[in-house]
């Protein structure tokens, strides 16, 4: 085990170095991406001086939300890079995962290790300054409670989004091709989690209640840390669920992933 | 002539290959868009008209960017950069054939395809479950063909611009990814150009960006009237001679420094 996490470390280390050789280049895209996907949220603020909320969310409450989930999102494409559906895929098609599959080394240790993206930082980046925006902007009434259940909230959104990650890479072993409907679940999930889940249709809302679980990460805990209403009756228990969420979808996901290496065929590249 | 419209031709044919492609995309293209029209819902609320921009027009509006994405590359657009690194642009360059068109031709058909299998189709969608803006004369219909295809003559020179950044560095992605993203924000794809500052939209029209998708989209929703229409359009032609003829005067400088290894 101890030698199965050096390794995974050695791994990364090797890549980070890669990814640094060429320092001018890499600060250059992770400041770009940081730059690009701040425009999200910088429109968003532009726009909002016309309106006077989000279906009864201030700028200030949403940026909470927005950048909670920016942070976690990005953490998270940075640990779980080598799982990253259009990733794996490719490594898949062209036979890079077979040569894993011939270490003697824990597989998914090394499939996490085959890749760590630094580039990432620029977008953990961008949601820690909208999230420190949001803190200026919302009195939030901190309680001892809610400081310690906070990292657990971030923690839980990292495992919820690195499970889908996985669950679209496994897939891959069948369709060769990293499938887009994935994106949808991934980036499309990471995009409507950022916003407070009542402006949805009740179809969509309960699509990602009840088979994704997404707004037990996002939305319930939210309305805790800013003390707003529920639009209907919530169980009390509801905005403490994110853990049982975030890591019930994960241990799914891996379940999965052994189930897809059992029955994996190579392409033969 | 010909020439080019057989390349075109190969092109449609490839792109049609991808059919699953396609599906799919349209699929992710459209969730998002009910994700976009469900977050301008909630901001517009109880108004009825905001910056002259109708609730029903704000939901048409996500439809019709949703619909740009596929045809225009809207997302980032890499091949001539690729041919560059590959060495491939050698043979391209010995064609009879001028290498600006020659991509213009290749994108011609790809455009074609995606406008047909993810633009339409995505607006057939979104009238299927929204009441969305159509509009009634066809001297805006007109004009809407006008500006769609001098909106693709624009998103595809500054894209052939782009790439040829590859001729100055070994690793111009990063290049083509912060340019490609500067153009969702400042062609009003991220949101409607009109509900921006006014200090923002004027940045906005200092550059070629919202030739591309905000004057489709204005006169499609039809908030200009015909003289602004006008203008719009000999805006959007003007970007078109300038990019071409930028995109020429650099890939004669590129060509000039291009070093082909053999092997």
């Amino acid at each position: 085990m101890r030698s199965a996490f050096l390794t995974y470390f050695r791994l990364i280390a090797a890549d980070v170095r890669a990814q640094l050789g060429y320092p001018v280049s890499f600060l250059f895209e992770t400041t770009g991406a940081g730059l690009i996907l701040s425009m999200f949220f910088i429109s968003l603020a532009l726009v909002f001086q016309r309106f006077e909320s989000i279906a009864g969310w201030t700028l200030g409450e949403v940026a909470f939300l927005y950048g909670l989930i920016e942070m976690a999102f990005g953490a998270m494409d940075m640990i779980f890079s080598g799982f990253d559906p259009q990733f794996f895929g490719g490594n898949v098609r062209r036979g890079g995962f077979d040569k894993l599959l011939l270490r003697p080394q824990g597989l998914t240790l090394q499939v996490l290790g085959s890749s760590f993206v630094i580039r990432r930082l620029g977008r953990i980046f961008q949601g820690i300054v909208i999230f420190v925006i949001a803190l200026s902007m919302v009195e939030l009434s901190w309680t001892p409670v809610k400081i310690l259940y906070l990292p657990i909230v971030f923690i839980s959104l990292i495992c919820f989004f690195g499970g889908l990650f996985i669950m679209g890479s496994t897939i891959t072993f069948w369709t060769v091709e990293s499938i887009e409907a994935i994106n949808i679940l991934t980036y499309g999930g990471s995009e409507m989690m950022s916003y407070p889940m009542h402006i949805y249709q009740d179809w969509m809302r309960r699509f990602f209640t009840f088979i994704v679980p997404a707004i037990f990460l996002n939305y319930y805990p939210a309305l805790y840390f800013l003390d707003k209403p529920a639009l209907q009756d919530l169980p009390s228990i509801a905005p403490f669920l994110s853990p049982i969420a975030g890591f019930g979808i994960l241990f799914l996901a891996l379940r999965f992933w052994r189930f897809g290496i059992r029955h994996y065929q190579s392409t033969g590249t | 002539m010909r020439t080019l419209w057989e390349v075109a031709k190969l092109a449609i044919q490839r792109q049609l290959t991808y059919r699953a492609a396609a599906l799919a995309g349209l699929v992710t293209n459209f969730f998002f868009g009910l994700l976009r029209a469900a977050i301008l819902v909630a901001l517009f609320g109880a108004n009825r008209e905001v910056a002259g921009l109708t609730i029903q027009g704000a939901i048409t509006y996500t439809g019709l960017t949703q619909a740009v994405i596929g045809y225009m590359s809207f997302f980032g657009w890499y091949e001539v950069m690729d041919s560059v690194y590959s060495g491939e642009i050698a043979s391209a360059l010995l064609k009879p054939m001028s290498y600006f068109s020659f991509w213009l031709a290749q994108d011609l058909g790809r455009a074609l395809v995606n406008f047909v299998l993810r633009g339409l189709s995505i607006m057939g969608l979104y009238a299927l479950v929204f009441d969305i803006t159509i509009p009634s004369q066809n001297s805006q219909w007109l004009a809407v063909l006008a500006a769609i295809i001098l909106g693709w003559l624009v998103s595809f020179s500054w894209r052939f611009l782009v790439n040829l950044a590859a001729f100055w560095t070994p690793n111009a992605r990063g290049v083509g990814r912060f340019a490609f993203g500067l153009s969702w924000v400042l062609s009003g794809f991220i949101m409607p150009l009109r509900l921006f500052p006014e200090w923002f939209v004027r940045l906005c029209n200092l550059t070629p960006f919202p030739s591309m998708i905000n004057t489709v989209v204005e006169i499609y929703l039809g908030v200009l009237d015909s003289h602004a229409v006008m203008k719009a359009l000999l805006i959007q032609s003007f970007w078109v001679i300038l990019l071409v003829a930028a995109a020429h005067v650099v890939l004669q400088a590129g060509t000039r420094r291009l070093v082909i290894q053999g092997g």
